[in-house]
């Protein structure tokens, strides 16, 4: 406790103070119940603590001076919008009457958020895509550090958490969380890993949130699965024309039996009209005779002869049909060769369509693999 | 005006042609020929015609062909000459005709002396020119020594 005559020493001592205490202070004299002197560090303030101020019987100062003893107390930023422990000592007149106090606020900072303005933008810069840092105390945003490519312009200093915020969450469930979250809350896909920060009570304070942008990866899979199910399509697209080569090949086969059975058929009517040819022969030589016999019968034998050069006629005629027909059966033979000929060349063409989509069925099997493995690191960047 | 009816057969290229009443009769030729020893060399051999066996000559041998091989249009050309029954074998018989006699030129007695009389004249058809074989002279030319 304070002597009422050391005030001003107090006073002096406080003044030069002030300013020598890391992270700031301030410190008030309370007279009874009024604040009749103040001074605060550059760097923290109270806003409370200004003179004129009265003070309520349930604070700290007005405690310590009912009790006539020094009190320390930690008060939750609910109360002066920051986390500060409270020192009081009273002040004790000649007759050890409690007539006030000196009242001390020293803000109550964890050791991340103390840091938070030396380490965050160093690690901010250190994502390929940039990223965002926070921390938050138990109802709002309490710091923020944006990077060069990535900043969060919604999510302000002061920002009132929301239970859908990953922060309340971690606050409530005190369990630190990392979730990706797509493109329709803030606009583009969001990897956010955010931790819960004790005091030495174990009691949550505050949380450490970072934000990094997952466009580049998200791209990266949505490519590879336009990748995959191209491929899959092209796949599909091959399997079709190996299948419609395979027809065209038994096709071709069929077509190559049809054309040796026309080939057999030319042949036979080659045979058949050999066998016109001959009775052609015979059938002249008949007539011959005829005309033999007829002219050794003399008169009688004439009318015989006439029969006997019609029927050489005839047989001439039947024997004229045979070179014909041979000459058709020639060009049905060229013909069919010449189609034979052509679809031989469409089966190697087959047969060579039927490899060549094989060929590309195995590469496109490759790249297909190729994109699963690009899919998979894109998953874990 | 006369005329007469010829059988045309071929030789080689040449078509020749014999009197009609010198023919009997036009058959393939043979499947079995005899051969007979000792016979000059156009004499083929003797084959059974219906019961009568007679000489086959190969007429381009005897008129000195060089070409003498058959085809599936050789025949054999059955001849009366006198009573005496014999084949030739012939390219094809292709017709029967019949021609005007003023049709057929005589060969002049040079020209016909030089191949023994075997040609008696040529008939002109159109284009054709047809060698006319005297059937009196070829019993005695084939069949004698």
């Amino acid at each position: 406790m304070i002597a009422l005559e050391g005030i001003e020493s107090c006073k002096t001592l406080a003044e030069f103070l002030a300013n020598l205490i890391p992270g700031g202070v301030v410190f008030g004299l309370v007279d009874k119940n009024e604040f009749v002197w103040v001074k605060a560090s550059d760097t923290f303030t109270i806003d409370f603590f200004t003179v004129g101020n009265k003070l309520s019987d349930d604070t700290t100062t007005m405690c310590a001076i009912h009790e006539k003893k020094v009190l320390t107390q930690d008060i939750p930023r609910t109360v002066y919008g920051k986390r500060v422990s409270i020192v009081s000592i009273p002040v004790i007149d000649d007759n050890s009457e409690a007539v006030g106090a000196l009242t001390i606020a020293l803000p109550k900072l964890h050791p991340v958020a103390a840091a938070f303005e030396d380490f965050a933008p160093i690690l901010a810069e250190m994502f390929h895509e940039g990223a965002f840092l926070y921390m938050s105390d138990l109802t709002k945003i309490a710091y923020t550090q944006p990077s060069e490519k990535f900043d969060m312009p919604s999510i302000p200093v002061g920002y009132e958490l929301d239970k859908t915020d990953i922060a309340y969450r971690v606050i409530h469930s005190k369990q630190p969380i990392i979730e990706e979250i797509d493109a329709s809350r803030y606009g583009e896909p969001l990897n956010i890993a955010n931790y819960p920060l004790y005091d030495d009570n174990e009691n949550i304070v505050a949380t450490l949130g970072i934000v990094t942008p997952k466009k580049t990866a998200v791209t990266l899979r949505e490519m590879s699965g336009n990748l995959e199910s191209s491929l899959e399509g092209i796949a599909a697209a091959i399997q079709q024309l190996a299948t419609s080569a395979t027809v065209i090949h038994s096709n071709e086969e069929i077509l190559n039996s049809d054309i040796n059975e026309i080939i057999n058929i030319s042949e036979q009517i080659n045979e058949i009209s050999a066998f016109i040819k001959e009775i052609a022969d015979e059938t002249k030589m008949l007539g011959l005779n005829a005309a033999i016999e007829a002219a050794r019968a003399g008169d009688a034998g004439r009318g015989f002869g006439v029969v006997a050069e019609e029927i050489r006629k005839l047989s001439a005629q039947s024997k004229s049909t045979v070179p014909k027909i041979k000459q058709l059966t020639d060009i049905i033979k060229q013909k069919v060769s010449e189609a034979s000929e052509k679809s031989t060349r469409s089966l190697d063409a087959s047969q060579g369509q039927a490899a060549a989509s094989e060929e590309i069925t195995a590469s496109i099997e490759e790249i297909t693999s190729m994109s699963g493995e690009l899919s998979n690191i894109a998953k874990t960047l | 005006m006369s005329s007469i009816e010829l059988v045309v057969f071929k030789l080689g290229e040449e078509e020749y042609g014999i009197e009609i009443g010198f023919a009997q009769e036009i058959i393939r030729i043979p499947k079995r020929i005899t051969k007979m020893p000792d016979m000059p060399s156009y004499i083929e051999g003797v084959t059974d015609l219906r019961g009568r066996v007679i000489p086959i000559i190969d007429l381009k041998i005897k008129f000195g062909f060089e070409q003498t091989e058959r085809s599936v249009d050789s025949r054999l050309l059955i001849l009366d000459l006198e009573n005496s029954l014999l084949g030739i074998i012939v390219d094809d018989v292709s017709e029967v005709i019949k021609i005007e006699e003023q049709a057929i030129e005589r060969l002049s007695g040079e020209i016909s002396g030089l191949n023994s009389n075997r040609i008696q004249g040529i008939a002109r058809i159109n284009e054709r020119l047809i060698l006319l074989l005297n059937g009196l002279k070829m019993k005695s030319e084939l069949l004698m020594k």
